[in-house]
Parts: C-alpha cells; structure tokens; sequence
C-alpha cells in the first residue's frame, strides 16, 4: 500500500474517533434529539463530548509529534516527551503556578508550564552534552533522574497546599480531559499547528540526523540549530498540552513506534501520520476512560500508561 | 591553481594544541592523501577541510572565500564529506540514503522533489555502480557495499570537493580494490577533486597525485608519491622500517615486521 493511501486510512481512524468520542459515553445520547435541539442532548454533545474529543484529538497529536521528534533529534526510540522527564518539568512549573497563585488563568498555567518543560529539556540535554555530541545513555538517566525529582517537588508542594487544592492536582497529575470546554481547544490549537508546521519545515533534518550527526553535518545541516529549534518548539507544545490535560504518559513513546514499522523512516509520512494516528489514539482512550467504568471515570493517563508499560518493555526486548 | 586553502590552520581543544597551525593547499581536479601514525591528526585536519570543526587558529578558504563567512549548507555544495565512523545501522534505502545528499540543494518550502534531484541521484547511483542496490535496506549491505552508496551520497551532493576519511578501512581486499577503482575512476575520468585520508599507504600511492605525511599535529612533509614514499621518510613518520620498490609506475611500500 502507498503512504498516501495509508495516511488516508488514518485520516479515516481520526474521523472515526471524532464520530466515536462525541457519539458515545456513559449517558446514552440520541442523535436526533441533540439535533433536534433537545436541550440536556443538545448540551451533552456540543458542550462536553465535541470539544472533549477534540482537545484528546489535538493533544494526542501534540503528544506523538513531541515523541517522533525526540525519537529522531535524539535517534534513540525511547526517547519521548514524559521519559525525557519534559512532561514532569511541566507538571511541576504547572503546579507550582497553581499553589503560588490559585487563581491563576490558564494563560498563566501555560506559561510555567512551558518553562517547566524548557528547564527540564535544559537540564536533561546540558547533562548528555559532550563536545562530541550528545550521549543518548545518559540522556534517558537524565530524563529519569528529573522526573524523579520533579514528582518529590511536586509531592512537597502538595503537603503545603490546602487539601481541597491538593485533590485537585492529583487528579490533574493523573492526566485527563474531564474538566473542558472550547476554551481548552481554542488554547492548545495554535500550539498543535505551530508543532505541525516546525516539524514539516524540519523535515529534511529529521531525516538526515537518523543517519548521524557527522553525516548530517557533512550533508549541510546545522545540527545544533536543528536540535535547539526541535526541543524549544516541541518544549512548548507540551508545556501547552500539560496545562490543560496533565502530564499525559506514552502516547508519544507508542504512537511514533508503531508507525515507523508501517510507514517507513521518512518524516514527510511519520509527520501527518502521527498527528492524525496520536490523535485518534488518544480519543479513543479518552472514550474508554469515560466509558469503561461508567459512571465513574477513569482519567485518561492511566489507560495510557497501561498500554504504555507493556510497550515499553516490548521495544526494551525487541532491541536485544 | 589552489581550490582550497588552509592557512596557519590549528586545533587546540581546552589548551591543548592537536593539529598545526599549519599551511595546506588542494589543487582543483588533483587528489590529496593524507597519512600519518595515529592520533596524527587526519581526521582533525579532514573535519576542518570540510567544515565541521572551526579552527582555533588560522583560516581556511574556498577558491578565496573565508569559510567563516560561509553558511552550513553553502559549504556543503562546495565540499562533501564521507566520515569512517558511521551509526552501525539506519534505517533507510540505498535510494533514500542517496537521496538525502542533496540535502544542500533542496528547497524547505518544496513537497515534490525537482527533476534536477532526482537526475542527480541516479547518475550518483550509476556512477558508484549501486544501482542495482537502490531499493536494499542499507543495513542489509556489505562494507565494500556500504561504503560505495555513502560515496555515492556525498557525489549526489555535487561538491567540487570529495573529502574521504580511511575509505578502505575494515574492508575486505576484494572490497579495497572495489574502492580503489571507483576512486580512481571519479578522479582520472571526472576530474574530481579527492582529498582522503589512509593508513594503505600502496592505496595513497596509487591514487594520490600528491602525499601529505602528519606527525603529531604538525605537516612533515607535502609532495608526489615518488617523493613521501622513500623508507627514510617513512621511517620518520611511522617509526617502523619500510622497503620501496620502485620502478613501476607509482612506488610499492612493504612493511618490515619483526620476525
């Protein structure tokens, strides 16, 4: 089958998660009332599952072009925004900014949210630098040791945060989209196209660093501008996904692996691919989040990260 | 007529002073070999030529301009470089791999590739004799294979420069032999510039029109094979006794191993 038809059939399993996510729930919803303008219906899908859906569209996007991103810059397949301890830098910023000022907008949130993750992208890359290049070993302990230390300073903000508040940051840890609405979606579109555009222009670059930084260099590409680029847009982009959802785990470690051995090394095809494939991969999570133990519901993250575990530990043997 | 330059070039990381600073000239259409004991300095004189490094002293030029003022991909369409140590495995084709050659020439903006490229990389293909391999996984292929293809990218660059670090090293002697020939072929028939660095010295003798032996950083010498290749000098070099045959059309070395 040809790439393009590939991405057709993705662009068919997105749309299908849109149809599904807004369509399905614990409440059982008629169509036709909704359309009809029956207003409990009416409400349910347009003001809870539509925007629902779309922000775990855009987030799961948002969240597998970080991982394809850090999977190639680094050219190590564990690589992605939450190993890397860039989500758990977020988280903490993102706490942080809710202790200090609980009042704080979402503007606010976002903000100390991406400088989280840029602190955390700072210490994680400064800690592999070498003068020959990066040592992607050390960069995976980095990333471990600071997602370690950023969930103590995290802990240690809860102890002092009232109970109430405390509650909700857990909650939030866990990653989930319950509490949304369009203002959510209207926030964290921009991100999620700045994120498509910068990977597209770069793609040439992710290519040619897959076959080494000497040989990308030699080809002409400026290699440390390239990274600097990759890790402060894709820095942002998950600054901006954390604030809204949590720090949602290994939708960027699956989706991008599971699409390389289908679709080939090329990022002109991985690019779309895995914003269309995260995307959809994250709505249909999030639906079983909401559906699955109805009425009560899961968040999010940890139907992620009990896909995620085992994936992990399959790629760990597959490279033996 | 002098295509390169390198004028009072060194290289001193954190003090400590590894190459130079020394003078050096490539001609346009001649090939340059570089040899010398290990840790003399060739790869760091390599990486200089082609632009990877920036000396910590002195200037390197292209047909008169500073590489200072150079950007990275300009450089590139000026000079190609093939390094020894590569990723033990990519995941592309030998197509795709060649392909990414003409990184220096293509247009972000642009999603279909221009005729121009595409012409480029079969006549590297052609060249190389790797067509046959273009739809192989790259991690598939022998070393002779291998190295032929990455030849083959940087020729898809079309740079004037080809800049080659030890071509033939790990290579079988069929596969050296393989090597050679594409070499000499670029260099006598397409008047490619080659600048390379080797540890064989009969693989420098034969292609070279000129040797520059390295000692410890510093330019020992700069001259025709018949010239660089006489046990005296290559006992200074080396620290190993040579014997030269001479008398054929380029100068033979045998090493003297101890019995």
């Amino acid at each position: 089958m040809k790439p393009g038809a590939k991405l057709g059939l993705l662009l068919g399993l997105w749309l299908l998660a849109l149809a599904a996510g807004t369509l399905l729930g614990g409440q059982s919803l008629s169509l036709g009332s909704a359309l009809a303008g029956e207003p409990t219906a009416a409400a349910i899908l347009w003001q809870l599952r539509l925007p629902r859906a779309l922000l775990a569209l855009l987030a799961g996007g948002v969240l597998a072009l970080s991982g394809l991103s850090f999977q190639s810059v680094f050219r190590n397949p564990l690589a992605e925004p939450y190993t890397l301890g860039v989500a758990g830098g977020a988280a903490l910023g993102a706490v942080l900014a809710l202790v200090a000022f609980p009042q704080a907008a979402l503007v606010g949130v976002g903000i100390a949210s991406f400088l989280g993750a840029l602190a955390a992208t700072a210490v994680v890359v400064g800690l592999s630098f070498r003068r020959e290049g990066l040592e992607t070993s050390t960069l995976l302990l980095a990333g471990v040791a600071i997602s370690v230390s950023s969930s103590a300073l995290i802990l240690f903000l809860e102890f002092f945060a009232d109970p109430h508040r405390t509650f909700q940051i857990v909650r939030w840890l866990m990653g989930g989209l319950a509490v949304v609405g369009y203002r959510e979606v209207l926030w964290l579109a921009p991100f999620a196209l700045a994120e498509l555009l910068l990977l597209l222009a770069l793609r040439w670059e992710l290519n040619l660093l897959l076959t080494g930084e000497e040989t990308a260099a030699a080809r002409g590409v400026d290699v440390g501008r390239t990274r600097l680029l990759m890790l402060a847009g894709v820095s942002l982009a998950v600054g901006a996904v954390v604030a809204v959802a949590g720090p949602i785990g290994f939708v960027g470690l699956i989706v991008p692996n599971a699409l390389r051995s289908r679709l080939g090394p090329d990022h002109l095809h991985l690019i779309p691919a895995s914003l269309l494939a995260g995307g959809a991969f994250l709505a249909l999570c999030d639906l079983g989040a909401r559906t699955l133990l109805a009425p009560a519901e899961l968040p999010v993250g940890v139907l992620t990260a009990a896909a995620g575990g085992p994936f992990f530990l399959w790629l760990l043997l597959r490279r033996r | 007529m002098s295509l390169m330059a390198a004028q009072g070039v060194g290289w001193k990381p954190e003090g400590r002073q590894v190459l130079g600073p020394l003078d050096l000239e490539v001609r346009r259409g001649e090939c340059l070999a570089l040899v010398g004991p290990n840790g003399a300095g060739k790869t760091t004189l390599l990486r200089l030529l082609a632009g990877l490094l920036s000396p910590d002293q002195g200037e390197l030029s292209f047909e008169g301009t500073p590489y200072s003022s150079l950007e990275r991909r300009s450089l590139a369409r000026r000079v190609a470089y093939v390094p020894q140590l590569r990723p033990a495995s990519v995941p592309f084709t030998v197509r795709e791999l060649v392909l990414q050659g003409r990184y220096p020439h293509l247009s972000r903006f642009r999603l279909a590739l221009s005729t121009e490229d595409i012409a480029a990389v079969e006549e590297a293909l052609e060249r190389t004799g790797t067509g046959h391999l273009a739809e192989r996984p790259v991690d598939r292929l022998s070393g002779g294979e291998r190295q032929s293809v990455y030849i083959a990218a940087a020729l898809a660059q079309q740079s004037a420069v080809l800049v080659l670090d030890e071509p033939t090293t790990y290579l079988d002697a069929g596969h050296q032999r393989d090597v050679c020939a594409l070499l000499a072929r670029l260099h006598r028939e397409a008047g490619q510039t080659i600048v390379l660095a080797t540890h064989d010295l009969n693989f420098a003798s034969t292609l070279a029109d000129r040797i520059a032996a390295l000692v410890c950083g510093t330019l020992l010498a700069c001259d025709t094979p018949e010239r660089i290749l006489v046990p005296e000098l290559l006992g200074r070099v080396f620290q190993a006794p040579f014997t030269v045959v001479a008398g054929g059309p380029r100068p033979v070395t045998l090493l003297a191993l101890p019995s």
